[in-house]
């Protein structure tokens, strides 16, 4: 009985999805997609929330190693449109008692693979937020279990489809900008010295032994959670990891070329001081000020990221300058794209920014109708697909590898290798703390 | 049966109403007693007084007795500031080793000191808790009558952004906003008279309350308002009120049997009857007070709306139904009152006055006073208005009438 049960289940899930293939278009406009969140914290709800004013999802489960953030974004889900989420401290309870179709995972880069390989797995379509991971072969091993189980993996690149990055990005490819001969991508601010903060007691209802997982096990300190978690390497990659993906996805989405050659990077905390982690008390550890030269075969990429000094010499806080014959091209935030001529009597050109959420700034509601058309329609191939945010997340990796080292690295795009330096390519990877198991490429 | 703690326990407070000697002012509700005050403000905005710089933070000012008192941070070390309040002359400081606790904003110490009887309440925000008075021999010092520190003797959890709520002073002891709901010290020696289960304290200030004819304090913790008794933190009532990063910093509004509460980060608001358990009488997201409590005049709340760094508003808001009766949009900031008018300092540091009136906003004054970032409620007392910024710029505006 149980068998042949399983059977049918198995066949009518078979007949669906066939079904689905064969009229895409049709896809049941009206359905509802059960959809559960791991990591429901400020981002994470952003994005839910604009998933859920898209109108096809039923929030099922919400997975928040913090009790207070699932407690308070439960009762938000609630109050914003009657669902009722279950709500779970490990996402692999949740993803097995709850069967999701989609996945929103917005947790800090090192529990990005593990969720996000879970979920796919588990059949369900993911919408992982940027960058994709927290090394190399975790990011290959997402992109890879995507493919396997063709599920649909939007990554939260939110300025691929940004009305004023989509008009920049035309105006680019026109040839206005002519021949593009150099890069440089930039986020400065203002800041200074950094002083330690003491260690302190987890936070009643914070299970800080999962919110660490697979990555080393600090003690619980302030500065880290809730957010800070960027600042420190042993969860992420910094502000070139935070910011740096999102302008340096501008290249991979302009580019023709895949991958740079040749990567170097260099910088410090001249300015928050040494790094402190001596058991008492913590600073963050990532470098306030940082640059790093990608070199292309027909053109480099500079990136400039400086926490002190604001940038006042300048017209822009943000952003990428494109620099061609014609002139340089600006794309920015709030300041949204600029074309500056080089010719006096040449014609300056402009695009205000238009976003869907003012007040951060971003456009993630056409960014997740874009996922669900992917859903719907496997022709479809979503903005901020897996494949190239995948390229696109690698580049902060490799500049933070480079900045560990000191040297610069020679970099094989197609095989994903670090060309003779055997001490790098170890760093494309990270053995994770017991029990959690890496995952395998 | 249940009504404010009102003549009794403050009486002492009620004959120098003018002051305004701790958080919130003489009756905790944010709202002055001073009356004839100057409403009506030139282009330039009444004189200034004095200024000073009092450190990073956003301790409001407790005036009493001529003087003045606030907290801030420099470069290590936190500071309680006393001033001439006429003259804003520093007559005596006293200043401990402290970390600043910048995260997502400056940081700085958030607690109000209270002043009750000559001797000044101060609650650091890392768990310190003195009781000082103005040294006897060493002039511009301050002396330390007793110093506890809740943290490290009474291992009481430091919440993730510090201590911030202010001491409140109730007969013969000292209540503060620390672990679940609340700890009570003796006035007189600072010995912990009981100390509430583990857990994050809030943000609030303890908001005095009688409750079946017994004394009891409001206290906020990450996820609740418990109502506990004074003698023995005893718990009443207990309102589950979870917010995003366990931020409920707005003191409990309460009248006559019922109490309300509003935290920010879109959590919303409530309002309750006060029985043997809390009864809902309305919840909705139209005041969402993320740090500092609106106040009631009338049939009706004023507060802002919104969060630091947002579109917040100006909003008024029935006290009854919870509608919205009108809004303004002033971006984020703080309020006080008097005379049935606010008195409204936008988080970028415009000062305006308006009639306190259900039928709209229509500032007699507006002036701008201060650069960014105002979260602090301006302080009136005996005629002359305090405010301050993040970074410690403290301003007296006169607001004496034939001066």
């Amino acid at each position: 009985m149980q068998a042949s049960r399983r059977r049918f289940l198995k066949t009518s899930a078979a007949a669906t999805a066939a079904s689905f293939a064969a009229t895409p278009l049709l896809a049941a406009p009206g359905k509802k997609y059960r959809t559960a969140i791991i990591g429901a914290g400020w981002w994470g709800m952003n994005i839910l929330r604009d998933a859920m004013a898209h109108g096809q999802c039923k929030v099922v489960g919400i997975c928040d190693v913090s009790e207070q953030t699932r407690e308070v974004s439960a009762e938000e889900i609630t109050d914003l449109n009657g669902d009722q989420p279950r709500k779970y401290n490990d996402f692999r309870e949740m993803l097995g008692k709850e069967k999701p179709e989609i996945v929103i995972i917005a947790t800090p880069d090192h529990w990005h693979a593990l969720p996000a390989i879970a979920a796919i797995e588990a059949g369900a379509h993911v919408f992982l937020e940027k960058p994709t991971a927290h090394t190399v072969e975790e990011s290959r091993a997402i992109l890879n279990a995507a493919r396997s189980a063709k599920r649909v993996v939007q990554v939260g690149l939110h300025r691929r489809i940004g009305p004023h990055h989509v008009e920049a990005m035309k105006f680019l490819k026109s040839g206005k900008v002519g021949k593009v001969g150099q890069v440089r991508l930039f986020v400065t601010g203002g800041g200074g010295k950094e002083e330690p903060t003491p260690n302190s007691p987890a936070p009643v209802g914070l299970d800080w032994d999962l919110w660490c997982g697979p990555a080393p096990k600090r003690p619980f300190n302030r500065r880290l959670h809730p957010g800070g978690w960027r600042h420190f390497l042993d969860y992420a990659n910094g502000t070139l990891g935070d910011w740096g993906v999102h302008w340096l996805d501008q290249i991979t989405w302009w580019s023709d070329e895949k991958s740079p050659k040749r990567v170097f990077s260099s910088g410090g905390r001249p300015v928050r001081g040494a790094a402190v982690n001596d058991g008492e008390a913590m600073t963050s550890d990532t470098p306030d000020s940082q640059v790093a030269i990608y070199d292309y075969e027909d053109f480099t990429v500079t990136w400039e990221h400086r926490r002190f000094a604001m940038n006042a010499t300048e017209h822009h806080r943000y952003g990428a300058y494109f620099y061609g014959t014609e002139g340089i091209l600006h794309i920015g935030w709030r300041d949204g794209w600029t074309f500056y001529p080089a010719k006096k009597n040449g014609m300056k050109a402009h695009g205000d920014p238009r976003f869907d959420n003012e007040r951060d700034g971003h456009n993630l509601p056409p960014l997740w109708a874009d996922f669900m058309k992917a859903i719907a329609d496997p022709k479809h191939t979503p903005a901020a697909d897996i494949e190239p945010a995948h390229r696109s997340s690698v580049l902060p990796m490799l500049g933070m590898i480079s900045y560990r080292l000191g040297r610069s690295l020679q970099w094989d795009g197609d095989k994903e290798q670090i060309l003779k330096d055997q001490e790098a390519n170890q760093l494309l990877r990270r053995d994770y703390r017991n029990p959690w198991i890496s995952p395998k490429v | 049966m249940i009504r404010k703690l009102l003549p009794l326990l403050l009486a002492p407070l009620w004959l120098a109403a003018e002051d305004w000697p701790h958080f919130r002012g003489p009756q905790h509700d944010g709202i002055s007693r001073e009356k004839n005050w100057l409403t009506d403000w030139s282009e330039t905005g009444p004189k200034r007084l004095w200024e000073a710089q009092v450190g990073i933070g956003f301790s409001s000012m407790a005036v009493a007795e001529g003087r003045l008192y606030t907290l801030g941070h420099n470069e290590g070390a936190d500071t309680l500031y006393c001033l001439d309040a006429k003259t804003g002359r520093k007559q005596w400081s006293y200043s401990w080793l402290s970390n600043i606790g910048a995260k997502f904003y400056i940081g700085g110490p958030g607690s109000t000191p209270t002043v009750t009887d000559g001797r000044v309440y101060v609650a650091g925000k890392w768990g310190e808790v003195s009781c000082l008075v103005p040294h006897p021999k060493n002039a511009g010092e301050g002396q330390v009558l007793w110093a506890r520190h809740l943290a490290k003797e009474d291992q009481v959890r430091v919440p993730t952004w510090g201590f911030n709520g202010s001491p409140l002073v109730l007969g013969d002891r000292l209540l503060l906003n620390a672990g679940s709901a609340g700890v009570a010290l003796d006035l007189k020696t600072g010995k912990t008279l009981w100390k509430s289960a583990d857990g994050e304290a809030g943000y609030a200030t303890p908001q005095p309350v009688m409750l079946g004819g017994q004394p009891h304090v409001i206290v906020s913790s990450g996820r609740a308002y418990s109502a506990v008794k004074v003698a023995d933190g005893q718990e009443a009532w207990s309102l589950r009120w979870f917010t995003r990063y366990g931020v409920n910093a707005a003191d409990a509004i309460v009248d006559g049997d019922q109490v309300f509460v509003g935290s920010g980060y879109r959590k919303g608001c409530g309002l309750y009857k006060i029985g043997a358990e809390l009864t809902e009488v309305w919840k909705n997201k139209n005041l969402s007070t993320q740090m500092n409590a609106a106040v009631k005049i009338g049939d009706h709340l004023y507060g802002f709306d919104g969060d630091s760094g947002g579109p917040g508003k100006l909003r008024c808001v029935s006290w009854k139904t919870g509608e919205v009766v009108w809004e303004h949009a002033t971006g984020f900031g703080a309020l006080t009152a008097a005379d049935d008018r606010l008195i409204v300092l936008t988080g970028t540091g415009a000062l305006m006055t308006a009639p306190a009136t259900p039928k709209g906003f229509k500032p007699s004054g507006r002036t701008r006073v201060l650069d960014k970032d105002c979260w602090t409620a301006p302080v009136l007392a005996k005629g002359l208005l305090y405010c301050r910024n993040s970074k410690g710029h403290l301003v007296c505006l006169d607001l004496r009438r034939g001066q």
